[in-house]
């Protein structure tokens, strides 16, 4: 699709830099693979462990060498050969030798003197470590298997530019998905609150409230990759929402925007930066910028089985609002004119809420407003 | 995890520099300097093993790519062999080799086994053998993070291949052909020229005479350019190794000195903090002119600085001038004038002194 717009340009499927260290030029992803798969013999993408034996029987074969000169570079080129210490003393991997004169060394030295931010959270213990989770997972069933020679592309949704402080950009979540994945795979896999929340008044049926979710009345979604918008059409109720920002850049005179649908788009068919930050919109107007930071072919020591992608290898974790009550659970109800409340508006967790607020038999005690409540760190 | 990239970078570079001393391209000899650096010990860490060793790798790389010369890249396979296999972690990170480089890395491979470098093509063929690459689309993850100040990417000069272009194209045998053409360009026209027979065309000239020797000797300038600069090049770190131990390259030595000039010099600091700033005394006037040619901002002298500078005053006047001026100078009158004042002040004070008295009395 995106290929054939630019036959001229012959290395639009080799990526380089646009600009240095920050984004690559446009690029063609499914020929990006073929390009990789053309360069490669099958042994180099497959997931079966190299045979050392071999190979050097092989490379004694093709240099002409005999087995004295094979054994001998084999004994220089070891790894052997570049420890420093002596067989069984071996010192304490993860300390910082004293008298070293590494410059990194030095540098570790001043860092690890420096005060370490210390987390209470059982949560940050492993949070750098969620990929390794999956890392070389086999599947159970060989249908699962994921082919070899198949693009892994690493991708990170960042938090919608309604939150204060954007200032900093954090990667909301990073999630790992496969060439042959559509959009609208990655769709389902970004999980936002503004999916989630609930527009009403429910003080008088507060058990009414979860049936009127946005994900499920709001359906529409895009996302923007090089000058197209990818759509969400997967269900009746969905409507073109890129239509209006497309007709406003036709009446101002801006390039031509397309638009293509998401669920029959997989990132193969893709042309995108690496690197270059791009567009997912839902709800209307809950914007996330979407990277494409990696894409690469998969390698043994990725996680094998299909079924755990989309995968998630990244998540920041947001402070939540507690209940006003408790103190301990996560803030679910949002009152206002509320007779029992401490602070107008106030935030209660379900249990506090109705114990206020309803008596045995779940009848409405009092005069107040209430709103279901979707915290932000709800997906921690 | 990325104020580790200088330290890491000086590191690699002062075991390239080593290794390209040796003017070898053997494993055993870089593993001796690996080993006499104690360069293993750079994975000795507590935590953030994993982004460590992807930072060491990704380092390691860019010197096993082209705008180097042929031993620094095989010294940049090396570190890659070696960073691989040391690192602590498990699965093992691995490189990543970027589509628009895998072109170079061939060629890579079959100018080392054109040479016969059996273990420099035996450590690169073990690494693919062992999955030790990733095939990506870029050499590091991008995440269009945008540095405030954008560090240039510094290549060090001395790892680079000289350039050797125009000698591969003015040869002997490329001079020869073309002051054959020349010749024979030369006797058409006369020729021609006799058939014509008018002064014009024999005055015609579009190519310079003596455009071989032209082009012979400005490649002879331009090699010995490169050898001068060569020998100065080369000279210097001689005489450094015997009074040093560590063998920096004089390069990095000279520009480590800047560097610790240019952080000595007390930065601008922000309007609020202007009143704490350090001040430095330099110690040798060679110094100050030195920053001086360095910084494109000098800061100006006061105006009462150089006013006193630029006019003398004697006697009386220059007395006055030095001296500090006050605010209340500023508004005072003249002597005459002021004695005039004060007196009439005093009459006017004892008058209504007096008038006041009378009053007292009266009632």
């Amino acid at each position: 699709m995106a290929a054939s717009e630019q036959p001229a340009e012959p290395s639009s499927s080799i990526p380089d830099y646009e600009f240095m260290n920050l984004c690559s030029t446009p690029f063609h992803i499914g020929s990006f693979r073929d390009e990789w798969l053309k360069r490669l013999k099958p042994e180099n993408v497959s997931f079966q462990p190299g045979d050392l034996d071999s190979f050097e029987a092989r490379f004694a074969a093709a240099m002409g060498v005999g087995e004295e000169t094979m054994t001998e570079l084999r004994s220089v080129c070891s790894v052997d050969s570049l420890l420093c210490h002596s067989g069984d003393q071996e010192p304490d991997p993860e300390v910082v030798p004293p008298n070293a004169t590494l410059q990194t060394l030095t540098h570790r030295k001043k860092q690890n003197n420096k005060p370490q931010k210390r987390t209470n959270n059982r949560h940050d213990l492993y949070v750098d470590e969620l990929d390794r989770l999956t890392a070389g997972r086999l599947p159970e069933t060989e249908a699962n298997r994921l082919p070899e020679g198949e693009l892994i592309l690493t991708i990170n949704i960042y938090f919608p530019n309604t939150v204060e402080k954007f200032n900093h950009l954090r990667a909301h979540t990073t999630l790992l998905m496969t060439g042959s994945h559509t959009l609208a795979d990655l769709r389902d896999a970004v999980c936002c609150v503004s999916d989630l929340q609930v527009c009403g008044e429910f003080s008088s049926t507060p058990d009414m409230a979860p049936d009127f979710m946005s994900k499920d009345l709001f359906k529409s979604a895009y996302f923007f990759f090089e000058g197209v918008f990818y759509n969400d059409m997967r269900y009746p109720e969905c409507q073109d929402i890129s239509s209006t920002t497309i007709d406003w850049a036709k009446s101002h005179n801006y390039p031509q925007f397309s638009t293509a649908k998401m669920e029959d788009t997989r990132f193969l068919d893709l042309k995108v930066k690496v690197g270059y930050p791009y567009l997912y919109c839902h709800q209307g107007d809950c914007e996330h910028l979407v990277i494409i930071t990696d894409v690469r072919l998969a390698h043994r020591s990725d996680c094998l089985d299909t079924d755990l992608y989309p995968l998630l290898t990244h998540k920041n974790r947001l402070v939540t609002q507690k209940c006003s009550v408790c103190h301990v659970f996560i803030g679910r109800w949002y009152t206002t004119r509320d007779q029992f409340a401490p602070s107008d508006p106030c935030l209660f967790c379900d249990k506090c809420f109705r114990m206020l607020h309803y008596d045995k038999e779940g009848n409405k005690l009092g005069a107040f407003l209430a709103y279901p409540y979707v915290d932000r760190g709800a997906f921690n | 995890m990325e104020s580790y990239r200088k330290p890491v970078k000086s590191d690699c570079e002062a075991l390239l520099s080593r290794f390209q001393q040796t003017q070898s391209v053997r494993f055993e000899v870089f593993s001796n300097i690996w080993k006499e650096m104690k360069f293993v010990q750079i994975f000795r860490q507590s935590h953030n093993k994993r982004a460590f060793c992807r930072l060491v790798l990704d380092v390691a790389y860019c010197y096993f790519m082209p705008p180097f010369s042929f031993q620094i890249r095989v010294g940049g396979l090396y570190l890659l062999y070696s960073f691989y296999h040391c690192q602590t972690t498990s699965p093992p990170e691995q490189i990543r080799v970027a589509l628009k480089d895998w072109e170079d890395v061939r060629n890579f491979e079959k100018e080392s086994l054109d040479a016969q470098h059996l273990d420099v093509a035996y450590i690169l063929q073990q690494l693919m053998t062992c999955k030790a690459f990733l095939f990506t689309a870029m050499p590091t993850l991008l995440h269009y993070s945008r540095k405030r100040t954008e560090e240039k990417p510094e290549l060090c000069d001395e790892f680079m291949e000289r350039p050797c272009r125009p000698q591969e194209l003015i040869n002997t045998q490329l001079s020869e052909e073309m002051s054959n053409i020349h010749e024979l360009y030369k006797n058409t026209k006369a020729s021609i020229s006799s058939q014509m027979s008018t002064a014009a065309a024999a005055s015609v000239s579009l190519i310079r005479g003596g455009i071989v020797s032209e082009l012979c000797s400005a490649v002879m300038e331009f090699y010995n350019w490169q050898q001068n600069r060569d020998t100065v090049g080369e000279a210097q770190p001689s005489q450094e190794r015997i009074s040093s131990q560590q063998e920096c390259s004089n390069r990095a030595t000279l520009l480590a000195a800047i560097k610790s000039k240019a952080y000595e010099e007390p930065s601008e600091a922000v309007k609020s903090r202007r009143h704490r700033q350090v001040e430095i005394d330099l110690p040798a006037e060679e110094d100050k002119s030195f920053l001086k040619l360095r910084h494109s901002r000098v800061t100006k002298p006061s105006l009462k600085n150089r006013t006193k500078e630029q006019i003398h005053m004697s006697g009386d006047l220059g007395r006055e001038a030095a001296r500090t001026t006050l605010i209340n100078h500023l508004v005072t009158l003249e002597p005459a004038l002021q004695e005039k004042i004060k007196s009439e002040r005093r009459f006017k004070s004892l008058n209504e002194y007096l008038e006041s008295q009378t009053k007292s009395t009266s009632h």
